[in-house]
């Protein structure tokens, strides 16, 4: 069953076609890997499904709930969690307070007026969130700024902000772009641990990564998708050759 | 025993805030400061804090804040002059006032961000203070100032010195405990998420504006309250009380002291009204200048305030014994 369906979506800026009647279904449980040259359009699609940006045309349908004309944080609240380029972490906070966030925003929803309740009286959920940051091997760190801490583990504390309200969907924008190899690695053996029933798409440039983790792949060239298939199909598929393969050759 | 030194944890600051303001009559005067001038601080250090969950937690600069302040005072003095002398049905119309304005100046302004947000409330405090000097001045007073209010009453309590004083700074007590509730609830560490991320807090499923707009009425009661406390205070209102230089005075106590700290902008607004009133009268006009000099050495040493500066102290004659 597909949990997310993208149908004849299309958006341009000004004269340029970002994307073109793209048709993309999602199944559930999945780690789908988009892949495609420079400007072919896959951080455009992962924003219209942030709800950064409108697209002109098509519907994104998320477990039968429209996406389109929804806001950023009632996507969230839906159950869509986004893996920023460069990790999006709060910086003058201490790691706790990072995945604090989410716990109470999965709690409270996007707003609530509980002002005079205190939070460490919250002993389950504060439990919880420091359960999700050792889940990712960060409990050395607990109560550091996160803004000290390594690119390689930011991106974790990015993963554990995101993984602690509960997604259902997780859209990795890529997650080991400017990474050493051994943090790559590291970054791999994160996401294939955490194969719990999370459904993931992975924009990446790395091919090492993509053919590790996916087990679906979507090449985007030009706004639309000129190939799907399983890892296999893709590598000797000839538009991609041409499309991707070729080019990075060049 | 650990809810006992939660207790103690969580409150430190607020009993000895408590405890330095409920003495500060016996202590205040020794430093020459004239009597009265306690109560003026405390009024100002409600305003202060308030003006903290804003920029403090929220990152947003107001210079308009002295709207809420101003608008405060005149319906104070207004219903105090003409519906009675009694003050709390006077603050309670006077904060609702200045509150609905709140969330209408910030609807508007909140659509921006850095220093589009600051001179948008600055036009709209502007505005306020043209008003009240033209279209409004058959209520507000104009150049003269709003005079003529009764001796203001608790009930059947005469509200002149010291019982001003005491009402006051239990109103500065209670005001700033509260600032350190919401500072401790999931709110507050919402809206101190705003100034760090906001892109990834929407991400995070968190509706940023309502927060926001939130952090901002909730500083525009404390200084509406602030502003009605002034009229009880002292029955006179001003258009200054609404101008930009208000404002702006804020904002340097706040930044004095050191913003975000909730503390530290009352250590700035006690600081600078000492200034102003005692040791000026040493220096004359030139006080200014001092104050000037003063605030770029703060600004460019020591970024964090008096605060940053109390915190390196103790860094460095408390932790050496842990031989760090």
């Amino acid at each position: 069953m597909a949990i997310l369906d993208i149908h004849q979506v299309s958006l341009s800026f000004g004269g340029l076609k970002a994307l073109q009647n793209v048709n993309l279904k999602i199944e559930k449980g999945t780690t789908h890997a988009l892949i495609g040259p420079n400007g072919a359009g896959k951080s455009t699609l992962l924003n219209v499904l942030t709800g950064m940006l409108k697209p002109d045309d098509g519907s994104v349908m998320f477990d039968g709930k429209p996406l389109l004309n929804v806001n950023s944080y009632d996507i969230n609240q839906l159950g869509i969690a986004k893996v920023f380029q460069t990790p999006a972490i709060f910086p003058e906070m201490t790691v706790l307070q990072n995945v604090t966030i989410p716990v109470f925003a999965a709690r409270d929803g996007s707003f609530n007026l509980n002002m005079f309740e205190g939070r460490s009286k919250q002993r389950p959920l504060i439990e919880f969130a420091e359960q999700q940051i050792c889940e990712l091997g960060l409990q050395n760190h607990m109560h550091s700024l996160a803004g000290s801490l390594s690119r390689g583990d930011k991106r974790r504390l990015e993963m554990a902000i995101c993984l602690a309200n509960k997604p259902r969907l997780l859209l990795l924008d890529e997650p080991t772009a400017g990474m050493a190899r051994h943090e790559t690695e590291k970054t791999i053996e994160l996401l294939k641990s955490m194969q719990d029933g999370i459904t993931k798409v992975i924009v990446e440039h790395d091919m090492n990564v993509v053919f590790s983790l996916a087990e679906k792949i979507s090449v985007l060239a030009q706004g639309q998708i000129i190939a799907e298939g399983s890892p296999d199909e893709i590598k000797g598929h000839p538009k991609v050759i041409e499309a991707y393969l070729g080019e990075a050759q060049v | 025993m650990t809810t006992q030194n939660n207790f103690w944890q969580h409150n430190r600051t607020v009993l000895i805030f408590a405890l330095i303001a409920l003495t500060m009559p016996f202590w205040f005067p020794l430093m020459g400061g004239y009597s009265g001038l306690d109560t003026k601080i405390m009024i100002f250090c409600i305003f202060v804090v308030g003006f903290d969950i804003l920029l403090g937690f929220t990152g947003y600069l107001s210079f308009g804040h002295a709207a809420f302040f101003g608008i405060s005072a005149y319906v104070t003095g207004i219903m105090l002059k003409s519906f009675s002398d009694n003050i709390i049905p006077a603050i309670l119309v006077a904060v609702l006032a200045a509150t609905l304005v709140a969330v209408i100046i910030g609807l508007l302004t909140l659509k921006r961000t850095g220093i589009y947000f600051s001179i948008l409330t600055l036009a709209f405090a502007e505005m306020f203070d043209s008003m009240a000097m033209s279209m409004l001045q058959k209520w507000t007073g104009g150049e003269n100032g709003l005079t003529g209010m009764p001796t203001p009453m608790l009930f059947n309590l005469k509200m002149q010195g010291d019982t001003v004083f005491y009402f006051v700074t239990f109103m500065a007590i209670l005001l700033f405990y509260l600032a350190k509730r919401i500072e401790r609830s999931p709110v507050g560490l919402m809206m101190k998420a705003i100034k760090c991320n906001q892109t990834r807090l929407e991400f995070t499923g968190i509706n940023a504006r309502k927060y926001k707009l939130l952090a901002f009425v909730i500083s525009a009661v404390y200084a509406a309250i602030a502003g009605a406390l002034m009229v009880v205070y002292e029955p006179f209102v001003g258009h200054e009380f609404l101008g930009w230089h208000q404002s702006g005075e804020i904002v340097i106590m706040s930044v004095i002291g050191g913003v975000g700290t909730l503390v530290g902008p009352m250590l700035g607004a006690g600081f600078m009204l000492y200034f102003e009133n005692v040791l000026s009268v040493n220096l004359g006009e030139q006080w200014l200048l001092v104050l000037g000099a003063i605030f770029m050495a703060v600004v460019i040493f020591m970024p964090g305030g008096f605060m940053e500066g109390i915190a390196r102290l103790k860094k460095r004659y408390f932790t050496t014994v842990d031989g760090e």
